[in-house]
This record gives C-alpha cells, sequence and structure tokens, in this order.
C-alpha cells in the first residue's frame, strides 16, 4: 500500500470524527487537520502547486476564520453562586433577580446568557482566570479582590449579624458567610450552632426555609450588590455599567426585586 | 519583559535566518524539470519557466485567470458594500488574546511573510505562485490580527492605502495584459524575454502576473476577513 492510498483511507474517519466534535473549536481543528492531509496526498500525487495552495487556504486561513468566528458568535458566560431570590435553580433553568437583568445586558449586546453555578468562593477565581466575564450572585459592592472591577450597585441591601436565639455563646463572633446556602439552611434546620454575617437576601433565604429562631442585629453602613467583571474587560464594565444605570432608571430593576424577593 | 524583548526577535530572525538558508541551497531552481513534464514541455519551455502549471495559468490560460482575479474582485467589492458600518455604529468589541498568541505571532509573522514572498516570486520555477503566495501572506496578517486586534492592524497599515494599491493593482494587470495591443500584437502576447530556465529572472511576464496577483489576494483577503470581524459574521 502506497503513502497516497494511506492518506487517503485516513481522510473519512477524520472528517467524520471532525464532524461529530461537540465542541465547535474541535470540529474546525478536526477539518484543519484534513485540510493538511489533503494537501499532502495532493502533493505526493505529483500537484505540488495545488497542495501549497490548499495548506495556505484549507488548513491557515479558512481555519483562523472559523476560529475568530467562535470567539466572536457571544456568549456571556456568568459564574455565579446559588442565593434564592438574586440567582438560583427553578424547574432547571435559573431565574432570580440577577438573572433577569444580565438577561437584558446580554441581549443588548447580542449575546446569549450563560450561567454556570458554583460554590461561592470559586465565582471571584473563575472570573479572574477568564472562565467567565461576570461573576454574580449576591456579591457585595466593595467585596471585590485585585484584578476585578465591581460594576455600579444595582439593589442596595443590608448586612445583618444573625445567632441562633437563646443558644449558648459557642460559635464565636458572627464572621462573614462565604459557603453555600444550602448547607447553611441545612446546618439551621438541624439546630446546629450559627453566627453568620448574612446580607439580606440570604437572610430571607434562611428565614423562609430553615424557621429557625434567630437573633438578627442589622450592621452599620451602606452596602449593595453589584457584578464584578475582570479589570482588563474594560468594554464590558462599560456596558455592564450603562445597562444597570439604564434598568435603574426606567424601573425595571424594582420590578424584578419585587417579583424574585417579595 | 526583557527577555521576551530579545528572544522573540532573535527567534524570528532564526526561523527566516533558515528558511532562507533552505531555499539558498536546497529549493532555487529545483522544481519538476520541464522535459519531465511531456505534453506541455513545449508552451513551459517557450517562456522559459520550470513550473509548469505557472506557464500554463499564466501563460497559455492568461484569460481564465484573470477572469478569476475579476471574479475575486467583485467578491471582495460585495463584502465592502455589504458590510459597510453603519454611521454611528461601532465595530464589534475586540477581544484581548493571552500573551502565549502575541508571542506566537511575533515570532511566525516574518518568517510567514517571507515565505508568502518566495512563493509568489518563485511562482515560476518551484510549486506556487501569485494565489498561493497571497493566501499565505494573508495567514501571517490574520496571525497579528488575531493576536492584537483587528483595529490596530487595520490602523497601522492605512485601510485607504491598502485600498488604493489593491486597485492599483487589478489596474496594472489589465494593463500588463493590454500592453501588447499598442505594438500592434494580440493581447497577452508575452512581451518580456523569456530568459533561461530556471533563473530568478525568466518566465517572461509570469513573474509581473505573480506578483500583481500576490499582492491582489493579500490586500482582498485581507479586507474580507477585517469586514467579517468587524461585524462579528452579522449582516
Amino acid at each position: 500500500m502506497n503513502g497516497v492510498a494511506v492518506l487517503l483511507a485516513l481522510l473519512p474517519p477524520i472528517a467524520v470524527l471532525a464532524l461529530f466534535q461537540h465542541r465547535r473549536i474541535l470540529a474546525v481543528l478536526g477539518m484543519s487537520v484534513f485540510s493538511l492531509l489533503l494537501a499532502a496526498v495532493f502533493l505526493f500525487a505529483g500537484a505540488p502547486d495545488v497542495a501549497i495552495t490548499e495548506a495556505a487556504i484549507g488548513a491557515a486561513l479558512s481555519t483562523f476564520v472559523y476560529v475568530l468566528a467562535i470567539r466572536r458568535s457571544g456568549r456571556l458566560v456568568v459564574a455565579a453562586c446559588d442565593v434564592p431570590g438574586l440567582v438560583h435553580e427553578e424547574r432547571g433553568t435559573v431565574a432570580g433577580l440577577e438573572v433577569d437583568l444580565l438577561e437584558r445586558v446580554a441581549r443588548s449586546a447580542g449575546l446569549e446568557l450563560v450561567v454556570q453555578l458554583m460554590p461561592p468562593d470559586e465565582v471571584l477565581a473563575a472570573v479572574r482566570r477568564g472562565d467567565a466575564d461576570v461573576g454574580a450572585g449576591g456579591l457585595l459592592a466593595g467585596d471585590e479582590a485585585a484584578g476585578l472591577c465591581t460594576a455600579p450597585v444595582h439593589l442596595r441591601t443590608a448586612q445583618f449579624a444573625v445567632r441562633r436565639r437563646g443558644a449558648r455563646d459557642d460559635a464565636g463572633a458572627p464572621h462573614p458567610f462565604r459557603g453555600e446556602m444550602s448547607d447553611l439552611i441545612g446546618s439551621a434546620r438541624r439546630g446546629e450552632p450559627l453566627a453568620v454575617e448574612l446580607d439580606l437576601a440570604r437572610l430571607l433565604a434562611l428565614v423562609r426555609s430553615s424557621a429557625a429562631n434567630l437573633d438578627v442585629t442589622r450592621k452599620p453602613g451602606e452596602f449593595g450588590y453589584a457584578f464584578v467583571v475582570a479589570e482588563r474587560q474594560r468594554d464590558l464594565l462599560r456596558r455592564l455599567t450603562a445597562e444597570v444605570n439604564l434598568l435603574l432608571r426606567d424601573g425595571s430593576v424594582e420590578g424584578w426585586a419585587g417579583r424574585h424577593l417579595g | 519583559m526583557k527577555t521576551t524583548r530579545i528572544v522573540v526577535p532573535a527567534a524570528a530572525c532564526a526561523l527566516v535566518g533558515a528558511f532562507c538558508a533552505i531555499a539558498w541551497h536546497g529549493l532555487d531552481g529545483a522544481g519538476p524539470n520541464a522535459a519531465d513534464v511531456s505534453p506541455w514541455i513545449e508552451s513551459a519551455e517557450a517562456l522559459g519557466a520550470r513550473n509548469v502549471v505557472s506557464s500554463i495559468i499564466l501563460g497559455v490560460r492568461i484569460l481564465d485567470t484573470l477572469v478569476e482575479i475579476l471574479v475575486f474582485t467583485v467578491a471582495v467589492l460585495g463584502v465592502r458594500y455589504f458590510l459597510e458600518l453603519p454611521h454611528g455604529r461601532a465595530a464589534a468589541e475586540e477581544i484581548p488574546e493571552s500573551r502565549l498568541v502575541g508571542v506566537s505571532a511575533a515570532i511566525l509573522l516574518p518568517l510567514i511573510v517571507v515565505i508568502g514572498t518566495y512563493v509568489t516570486i518563485y511562482g515560476h520555477l518551484s510549486p506556487g505562485g501569485g494565489f498561493s503566495g497571497g493566501a499565505i501572506t494573508a495567514t501571517g496578517l490574520l496571525l497579528v490580527a488575531a493576536a492584537v486586534g483587528a483595529e490596530r492592524v487595520g490602523a497601522r497599515f492605512h485601510e485607504g492605502a491598502f485600498e488604493r494599491v489593491e486597485w492599483g493593482a487589478l489596474a496594472a494587470l489589465l494593463v500588463l495584459a493590454l500592453l501588447p495591443v499598442p505594438f500592434g500584437k494580440a493581447p497577452f502576447t508575452d512581451l518580456l524575454p523569456a530568459g533561461a530556465a530556471g533563473r530568478l529572472l525568466s518566465g517572461g511576464t509570469i513573474l509581473p502576473y505573480n506578483l500583481l496577483i500576490g499582492t491582489k489576494v493579500l490586500l482582498g483577503t485581507w479586507v474580507i476577513i477585517h469586514h467579517f470581524l468587524r461585524h462579528r459574521g452579522e449582516i
């Protein structure tokens, strides 16, 4: 069997492989490999001119166009933690005030909104790494870390020190809560010691779902929920700022707050 | 940062140097001997070209090639016309690339440009020609566009000048094709001497045709891709 026959035999499997890739970038790379092999076939078949053109246009140029197109076919990826009312799962999809708000931002930019739920401590890391464009889920303005910026506050909130009423003081001083809401609710239901600082949305969720007898004191100071973006995403921050301000002015955010937070 | 500033140009120079050395010793005039490709030897030899394919598409079949270039021009025009940004609408936002792509582009761009130019200039001697050479060079431009953003590359190279050179290349092609007419000869007649087969300056008008077609294809491809990039493919 000669070289050209081997290369020709390889072409159909590679084309099929490219066809059945779920990630678009892998499909494009598969077609690029296909073109490169085809160029080799042309070369060995005594058509070097055609081989050069196939390699330049099939393997390089069109692959480039596809790669750039994929990067541009917009998705606004949001990393968020679960906070009932702001971002939560509801009948298999995500819903909440922040989801509605980001949906508007995405639509105005011609992008598709993709929300990835993750533990709270991973949200900021995902945005900093560039795995997500926006961090959401009850993030407080002024809380962000190095390399990240916050969009304007879209909803005012308050911080509360929360303790179980009548419990012995064995849980220590209240500390800002950074875990999953479901864990907190679970531990409150089991009657475990509780001493945390919560924002309004999380406190509402805790009170509604655990029915625990809580001692709540409001912390002094002004707090607000805001979205977080990476510092390098200046255009996105600008767009987010403009859109949030617009939605605050026309009263949309107020309406969503009434619907989702009650 | 400082190492990158030294290493990247050094790596780029090394790649270009290696390619030039290989071309000098190995590839120069090493195209298939016209005598090996019997049916077309006469036309190729008459033109002084080693690359039989070039001698056909830019010799006896030059009219086909010219019409092909016109079709390409119409395609570029169409992209330009239909994807013109309406007033007040900003170009799609740039997505910054990772440093890896930026450094690779800096190292590879010179090599790609040299190979593209080589393939264009040696089109009558070795495989290649204006079409493939122009496409290869355009790939290099695209690589830079992907690394630093198409708008910045477009601004650096001045889009207006690009357009003038592109139309200039097309006009020169037509002039070159019709030049024999005032001399009382049929259009597309080769006025330049054939020269000794295998030398760089040989093959009559094939070399100027290749250069003009290469320029035209390079700039046309860039215009198409740049417009696509600006619009995210939306019309």
